[in-house]
């Protein structure tokens, strides 16, 4: 399997956020424990030290609070790049998210477009503690006004951010624990996404596609090479789950004819749900059978010892695609 | 802390200062009367009256000054016809044409926010938010007594007290969250608590548009001043309920109503400069007229 070494996302999105804090006086940053710290994964460390304690920011330790206050910085002109320490500690904040953050252009009849992105360390796989391993997504995707973006890779976050921060709506960016200090990754096909909102063929196939995003598209991408002798599959990183770029989606199940949708978050309910029935409504003359997903059961993140049997790993996906396949 | 007697802060405003309160009280009053009428015939679907409580926002918003940027809550109707929101800009989210009928920016009057205390974070990142950028920072934020139990409240006072932001925050305590009395809402005053989080604070009786005016007048300089938040508890009536879908007879006896209403801040402050001769029959009857005037395109626009 070609495995490429490259920075881990804690060390890209560092830089990234370094650059945009050089270009743009406007930004700033703002979460618990940023500064002086680092941040709980260090992916703003050294940048208080660089950028000062005014635009990187130490926030108390409410989530509300951070995107209160960031909604009002917002609307005063600047950007504020919040961090959430873990994906469940977002929960205190989604009123401000929901009702505040994402109304606030409709509201003010389009004469404010506050640009604020919300960067949240997500899933498990690292053996968290109870509300440390979340994958919550799904939920913010149903918010109009919210855009949800789910990279898997420090190029994919690097080009994310960039684009959220002149977006002018919130941006919630999720990151994978796990990929923070990883640095070997499957090679991908290197033909660029189409623009920063656009989904990914990360591997081209021709007799199964499966789309996939966040940390998961690395288990599915070692499950296709595992397999390439016996199935070609084609991988969709969706890298946004609000909105969905369905129309690359719906393209790679027009040419292979099969779908298999694969996530770390819950299945009931979740981004598989949506991505299936669109497909259903507009492709599903190209389908060769029905459309599958390999996602969690609807349960609470277990404790640590368990978080195995929770996951979807490697295994599951290839045996997945090969009953679809046989 | 017992409420101060208004002469505690009277000062002598001058006549001018005195018209200008009437006027905008006389206005919100009689802009509210129409509106409530447009929403019993249909033509709106809710209303909020400001009734009972144009002291309180005439005297607060007058005593701020222009260059403050105001976040209301949703009831400050007296302050945005004060601050220029005209009146059909103001009706217009009630008649579900839009969220938001002014614009805000030029106003410096923003949006109403209908989730409780959710505009008091918002306030205090505003004004931390001009203050990085060497711009205007003064803001001041309203809210009622029933919003200041949500969690947000609590945040924004602690946030613009370790942060020294320069927000004013203005607390109408009409006594009432929808039905819940304030007796069952807390154990101390607003003022009390905002002093707990480290905020200066007052609480002062609202009937009187010329001592909530001082008091608030006070506050804005200690806010610009010392470049500390401060808190203004204004006891105020509330004449109607809380929205036009309440009766409030059902959970409010026949005297506490009767009451509110001998207790009316805007009849009693037209009899007080009549008599001192600040206005006469004549100021007042040009008043009514602009204000008919007024109601007259409302009515047309709208009903």
């Amino acid at each position: 399997m070609a495995t490429v070494r490259s920075a881990g996302l804690a060390e890209s999105i560092n830089a990234t956020l370094a650059d945009l804090l050089e270009q743009d006086p406007r930004l700033l940053l703002l979460g618990e424990d940023i500064g002086r710290l680092g941040g709980v994964f260090r992916v703003t460390r050294g940048l208080r030290e660089r950028f000062g304690e005014d635009r990187v920011r130490d926030s108390l330790l409410a989530e509300s609070t951070i995107i209160g206050q960031a909604v009002g910085m917002a609307m005063s002109g600047l950007v504020p790049v919040c961090e959430i320490q873990f994906d469940a500690f977002t929960f205190p904040a989604v009123n401000q998210l929901v009702t505040q953050a994402a109304r606030i252009g409709g509201r003010w009849n389009g004469q404010a477009s506050p640009g604020l992105v919300v960067r949240i360390p997500t899933g498990g796989g690292f053996r968290g503690v109870e509300h440390h391993s979340e994958s919550n997504e799904a939920l913010f995707a149903r918010f109009p006004g919210i855009s949800v973006a789910c990279p898997s890779t420090g190029e994919d976050a690097d080009q994310i951010l960039r684009y959220a921060v002149t977006l002018g709506s919130p941006v919630l960016m999720y990151e994978p624990i796990r990929l923070y200090w990883r640095r070997d990754a499957v090679a991908r096909d290197p033909e660029p996404a189409r623009s920063p909102t656009a989904a990914r063929v990360v591997r081209r196939g021709a007799d199964l596609t499966v789309v996939t995003y966040g940390a998961i598209t690395h288990e599915v991408l070692e499950a296709a090479h595992a397999l390439a002798c016996d199935v070609d599959v084609e991988v969709v990183d969706l890298r946004w789950v609000a909105p969905i770029d369905m129309a690359t989606v719906l393209d790679s199940v027009r040419r292979t004819g099969r779908l298999l949708v694969v996530h770390e978050g819950s299945r009931d309910v979740g981004i598989g749900a949506e991505i299936a029935a669109s497909v259903a409504e507009h492709a599903f003359d190209a389908l060769r059978g029905p459309v599958r997903r390999l996602a969690p059961a609807r349960r609470a993140y277990p404790p640590a010892d368990f978080e195995k049997d929770y996951m979807v790993g490697v295994q599951e996906i290839k045996d997945e695609v090969l009953v679809m396949t046989k | 802390m017992a409420l101060k007697s208004e002469s505690e802060y009277a000062t002598d405003l001058d006549d001018g200062t005195r018209r200008s309160l009437l006027r905008h009280m006389l206005v919100a009053r009689r802009i509210d009367e129409e509106a409530r009428r447009l929403q019993r015939q249909g033509a709106l679907d809710l209303w909020l009256s400001c009734q009972g409580q144009e002291a309180a926002q005439v005297g607060s918003a007058l005593a701020v000054g222009p260059a403050s940027t105001v976040f209301p809550s949703y009831r400050e109707h007296a302050v945005a016809l004060l601050r220029g929101v005209a009146p059909d800009e103001l009706v217009a989210q009630w008649a579900g044409r839009t969220f938001c009928g002014w614009d805000p920016r030029r106003l410096r009057f923003f949006p109403y926010t209908l989730v409780l205390a959710a505009q008091t974070l918002h306030a205090v990142g505003y004004s931390i938010g001009q203050r990085l950028q060497g711009l205007e920072d003064f803001v001041v934020v309203y809210v009622g007594d029933g919003a200041t139990s949500e969690g947000d409240m609590s945040e924004a006072m602690n946030l613009a007290a370790v942060e020294s932001a320069a927000v004013l925050f203005i607390c109408q305590n009409n006594g009432w969250a929808i039905s819940k009395p304030a007796e069952e809402q807390m154990r101390t005053s607003v003022a009390e608590r905002a002093r707990g989080f480290g905020i200066e604070s007052v609480r002062i009786a609202g009937q009187d548009p010329e001592s909530v005016f001082s008091v608030c007048s006070r506050a804005t300089a200690h806010v610009r001043g010392q470049r500390a938040p401060c808190l203004v508890e204004i006891q105020v009536s509330r004449f109607h309920g809380h929205s036009s879908s309440d009766a409030q007879e059902v959970y409010r006896s026949a005297e506490d109503i009767a009451r509110t209403r001998v207790a009316d801040p805007v009849t009693a402050y037209v009899a007080r400069l009549s008599g001192l001769g600040v206005v006469n029959a004549r100021w007042l009857d040009d008043v009514e007229a602009e204000v008919r005037e007024l109601r007259e395109r409302l009515v047309k626009e709208y009903a």
